[in-house]
């Protein structure tokens, strides 16, 4: 993570762009992640409910274990690695350095929590998918958040 | 090292153990820990109507696990330039170790369904020792970040 390292980033006519680059695609990926999700596994209470434990009236077979491991590997990893960089890409460009830590803690302590609540409520309590809901859309949010920040203090704001 | 990124290293740590206990919970669901059971998953049995695994189909599911293991380990191990022992000779020994079993981890499947039984033996230590060997590499992060 050479951004790290550079002193004033906005004034580096290769990284800026790069980064910026980046930034345009977190905020893709996270547009996509909401959509794609909405279509698939649910983004609410009832549709994820569905998923996860289907409907015998309506013929809907339950998720299988084995899918539902699939689906939370995959989720983890792309979680961390996208997180990982927004943060660090934030950290370097925020601001406010105090303000940035509660927002760094915040964007992945809600996302850790979306994973655990997500597996509790498909192993134990139904009740849980409450909780990922909420922390799903709270990280999201954030991290829509910190990479509009991001991107307006590379190419807007005065340094860096 | 600044706090914020201090944080972030923790907090992947912690989704790194998420992933890596993942893992073990799908090789137990989907394969299974004996040798008889790793066989079965790979070279099929007619009793049980399992269907034996075909070459491309095993290159299939190792294609997206040979980035994500190359990315995973690098991610993890260059943070060791935050460490006391970035220049030791245990943490050369880690970097090659990690490398050499994920590359076991990731291709003894394709010399099991050749019928070679003693690679489900290789197949079902190297998930363990590379497993043991990420909670080592934390445990060795973690402690430099909160204590050094």
């Amino acid at each position: 993570m050479r951004f790290t390292l550079i002193k004033d980033l906005k004034q580096d006519k290769s990284m800026r762009p790069i980064v910026s680059g980046l930034l345009i695609f977190t905020l893709l990926y996270l547009a996509v992640d909401i959509l794609v999700k909405s279509n698939s596994f649910g983004l609410f209470n009832s549709t994820i409910k569905l998923t996860l434990f289907g409907d015998e009236e309506q013929f809907i077979e339950p998720l299988s274990q084995a899918s539902f491991l699939e689906f939370i590997h995959t989720e983890i990893f792309f979680i961390m690695m996208i997180l990982l960089t927004l943060s660090a890409v934030y950290a370097r460009v925020s601001h406010k350095k105090s303000f940035s830590l509660w927002i760094i803690n915040a964007v992945l302590l809600n996302s850790l929590v979306s994973l655990i609540a997500l597996a509790f409520s498909y192993y134990s309590s139904p009740l849980l998918i409450n909780l990922y809901v909420v922390t799903f859309f709270f990280w999201h949010i954030l991290a829509f958040y910190m990479a509009t920040c991001s991107l307006w203090s590379l190419n807007f704001a005065k340094s860096i | 090292m600044q706090k914020a990124y201090k944080f972030s290293i923790l907090y992947f740590l912690l989704f790194s153990l998420m992933l890596l206990a993942s893992s073990i919970l799908i090789f137990n669901e989907k394969i299974g820990f004996s040798v008889q059971s790793v066989l079965e998953y790979y070279q099929g049995n007619e009793d049980k109507f399992i269907t034996a695994k075909s070459t491309s189909g095993i290159l299939k599911i190792i294609l997206p696990h040979i980035f994500v293991f190359g990315l995973f380990i690098m991610v993890i191990l260059h943070f060791k330039v935050f460490t006391k022992s970035r220049n030791s000779q245990v943490f050369h020994f880690i970097i090659y170790g990690a490398f050499i079993l994920g590359l076991l981890e990731l291709f003894t499947p394709l010399l099991i369904i050749q019928g070679f039984v003693f690679f489900a033996y290789v197949k079902i230590a190297v998930f363990f020792l590379f497993e043991f060997l990420m909670l080592y590499v934390f445990w060795i992060l973690f402690k430099s970040i909160v204590y050094d």
